[in-house]
């Protein structure tokens, strides 16, 4: 059979495959969105606080989630509890899996986050700060008022960045068998629903990432924009 | 009884005493003059007024009121002291304004953030908020800015800037505003329409605390001059005695680098 | 931040406590007090794959859940990277591994495994227009093959001393033949049968010589009442006729191991 004719027969069963799997990478994306952006912050004054201890432990804590692989984190997280404490909280089946790999992501992007916060929050003139305590604000209302506008205008590039990484970074997931688009794709050349040794369901895996970081970068590029109304 | 009564302030910055023992009286209406050189302790004595640095000891007293107390750890509170600070206004060396709002905004914000403790705030906010815009706009067509309300920062220049911050500051009624080097970040040409500004409020009784590297202006604005020198207060008087027969040796000497300008 | 940690620590404390308790209870009691028997698999015709809608189907698929209905518990179907099939199990990610798997030392020394139900061998799979060089062993000697990493064929290959690439599947093993970056592959006969030769997806590919013979097997937890319960379980079907039928549809009849009652 041509191939162009064998792959034209293939398609319907192998993209009802890919949009599947790459709904689980949206999934995945956005709870570890979600989860990642309010929990860095959180993260982010632990590691500014002036309990020493505190900063001491966050920043350590921060530390050897970026220096290790995400990939380490996600077995040890979906494995751990099962293997070691012999109660495998995560639950069975898929679900069990995206629960876990979302833990995982969440950690591991509120870290890298975190650190973005902290430098943005550290980047603005102490100046803001006084200026707002002698016109009589609360320090809720300095940061909420003064700084955090300030600090989204900073962070909105390296947090754009860190956006399109995670986007591909949602495939580690494959590690612990959450089955976003590359494992989909990946099972025709391995053999599925009557087709194996196709290598070009892969290929296509790459236009969905692509297409998805288009989108993003485009939306994220108009935010930078929108923010360009002061300097 | 003064004014504001300024009694014995010291402050330390690790081993360096900054302030060795500040004390200095103003009446209501006065414009008090300071002035000396970089490192002279004049910044960190109106930090001190302002509470964004706490002093080690003294005391700081409005009217009849104690804000500050060295001895009294009451009022060294962090909630006690914003409520205290307001009696203050401060303009900075670098305007700090907010650059996210407008010239308007930034005018504004602090009433604004003010009026929600008013007990009547919720029933009477739309009318509690046009009084605040249309006093922020009176002060900045006062300044001179009628044009530049709904520019933000970026889009104005130095002088027009601190003509906001002084706006900003003067929004809230402080009892003295201060100055700290107003015009030192400005290019020279626009250092006099923030003089003018500043010596209109002058003219209008307003209290005003002016550290400046501005000698002219300094003697001529003033009721009152103070010159610092490492930490002390070396010579306190009127213009006229403090430029005109200045009686340290450390004055005359200070004074001497701006011969030409007075 | 430290009432997260004193939460966590209690979390893990309490988790241990559940250790305790669950050591005791029987696996089989564990499966059937949740209600649901999870099967790890990989998608490996004619054992485990999908059908048009999506379901599981296949030998062994089928096989699952006529078990799960003797138990009286659901099945579910959890395909896993077959390379972590025994870190599945003992993190109690999934109940059984039931997909066609080789009984091997290893696998026998890690699982507490079913009696075997099905005959398998290791085959060469090599290009169809060489394969009349390749009908011995010996020929075997200057080929590099591709094998699945930690599958029964890798370890044939070593024992045979010949080189190799482990890769991370056998179909994985199939594409480095099929692309030239191997010159043969070592796979399940079963597996070579339905995916190798005339009218299937490598046409240009045969499989020569076998290179022995071995057992696939269902594996539970390490001491598992579960294993004793599936033998009776393949008993019972075997003589009353739906093993054979099951087989039939997917035929492999030929390979089942007929099933006896221990005495």
């Amino acid at each position: 059979m041509p191939l162009f004719e064998q792959i034209a027969e293939q398609m319907p069963i192998v993209f009802r495959s890919l949009n599947e799997g790459f709904l689980q990478t949206l999934k995945l994306f956005f709870v570890t969105l979600l989860g990642a952006l309010p929990l860095g912050l959180l993260i982010s004054f632990g590691s500014m606080s002036r309990f020493k201890p505190l900063k001491w432990l966050t920043r350590m804590f921060v530390g050897i989630i970026r220096g290790t692989p995400l990939m380490i984190q996600l077995l040890i997280f979906f494995y751990f509890p099962g293997l070691v404490l012999k109660q495998n909280i995560w639950g069975s089946g898929e679900a069990g899996r995206f629960a876990a790999a979302s833990i995982a992501f969440i950690i591991n992007y509120a870290c890298y986050f975190s650190e973005i916060y902290r430098g943005g929050i550290q980047g603005i003139p102490v100046g803001q700060e006084e200026a707002g305590l002698v016109l009589g604000m609360k320090p809720g209302q300095i940061f909420f008022k003064v700084k955090l506008m300030q600090m989204v205008k900073r962070i909105v590039p390296p947090i754009s960045n860190e956006i399109i990484t995670l986007v591909k970074d949602t495939s580690l997931a494959r590690i612990i068998s959450l089955q976003e688009v590359i494992w989909a794709g990946q099972a025709f050349m391995k053999g599925s629903q009557g087709i194996s040794g196709a290598i070009w369901p892969l290929f296509f895996t790459g236009v969905y990432y692509l297409v998805w970081n288009g989108v993003l970068s485009w939306g994220l590029g108009k935010l930078e924009k929108k923010l360009d109304y002061f300097r | 009884m003064a004014f504001l009564q300024v009694e014995n302030i010291q402050k330390r910055f690790g081993n360096t005493q900054v302030l060795k023992d500040i004390s200095f009286t103003m009446e209501k209406g006065e414009v008090l003059s300071m002035i000396g050189s970089s490192g002279s302790g004049k910044t960190t004595l109106l930090r001190c007024l302002n509470f964004l640095e706490k002093p080690d000891a003294g005391r700081i007293l409005l009217g009849d009121q104690l804000l500050f107390d060295g001895a009294v750890a009451q009022t060294r509170k962090a909630a006690e002291i914003r409520k205290k600070r307001l009696h203050f206004g401060l303009v900075f060396q670098n305007f700090n304004l907010f650059p996210q709002y407008t010239a308007l905004k930034n005018v504004m914000l602090a009433k604004e953030l003010l009026a929600r403790e008013q007990p009547d705030y919720k029933e009477n906010k739309k009318q509690i908020h046009q009084r605040i815009e249309e006093e922020a706009r009176h002060l900045l067509s006062q300044m001179g800015l009628s044009e530049k309300m709904n520019h933000y920062p970026h889009q104005l220049s130095g002088g027009q800037c601190q003509r906001v911050a002084i706006a900003r500051a003067l929004n809230l009624q402080p009892d003295i505003l201060c100055f700290d080097e107003p015009t030192s970040a400005l290019d020279p040409e626009l250092t006099g329409e923030v003089l003018k500004v500043i010596r209109e409020l002058a003219d209008k009784n307003t209290t005003m605390i002016i550290v400046t590297h501005e000698m002219a202006f300094a003697r001529d604005v003033a009721s009152k001059v103070i010159f610092m020198d490492d930490g002390v207060i070396c010579e306190m008087g009127t213009p006229e005695e403090v430029f005109v027969h200045p009686t340290q040796e450390r004055t005359k000497q200070f004074l001497g680098n701006y011969a030409g300008s007075l | 931040m430290k009432k997260m940690m004193v939460m966590l620590l209690a979390l893990v404390l309490a988790l241990g406590m559940c250790t305790v308790y669950a050591e005791d209870a029987s696996d089989k009691q564990y499966v059937l007090d949740k209600g649901v028997l999870v099967v790890g698999i990989t998608d490996f015709a004619p054992m485990d794959y999908k059908d048009a809608d999506g379901n599981w189907i296949g030998f062994d698929a089928d096989l699952a859940n006529a078990f799960g209905e003797y138990l009286g518990v659901k099945v579910e179907f959890v395909e896993i990277d077959w390379d972590n099939k025994i870190l599945e199990l003992d993190a109690k990610a999934v109940d059984c591994i039931w997909n066609g798997m080789t009984l091997t030392d290893a696998v026998k020394a890690a699982m507490e495994t079913s009696n075997p139900y099905m005959n398998n061998a290791q085959v060469v799979v090599v290009a169809a227009d060489k394969a009349a060089d390749y009908q011995t062993v010996e020929s075997l000697k200057d080929l590099t093959f591709a094998v699945e990493a930690g599958s029964a064929g890798e370890a044939e290959v070593n024992a045979l001393g010949l080189a190799n690439n482990p890769v991370l599947a056998q179909a994985d093993a199939l594409m480095e033949v099929a692309a030239g970056t191997s010159d043969a592959a070592v796979i399940d006969a079963l597996m070579a049968a339905a995916m190798v030769g005339e009218g299937t997806s490598y046409e240009n590919l045969t499989y020569t010589i076998g290179l022995n013979s071995e057992e696939y097997g269902v594996g539970f937890r390490k001491g598992s009442d579960l294993a004793a319960e599936l033998n009776a379980f393949l008993v019972a079907k075997y003589e009353d006729g739906t093993l054979m039928q099951i087989a039939e549809t997917y035929k492999v009849q030929a390979a089942v191991i007929p099933q006896v009652a221990a005495e």
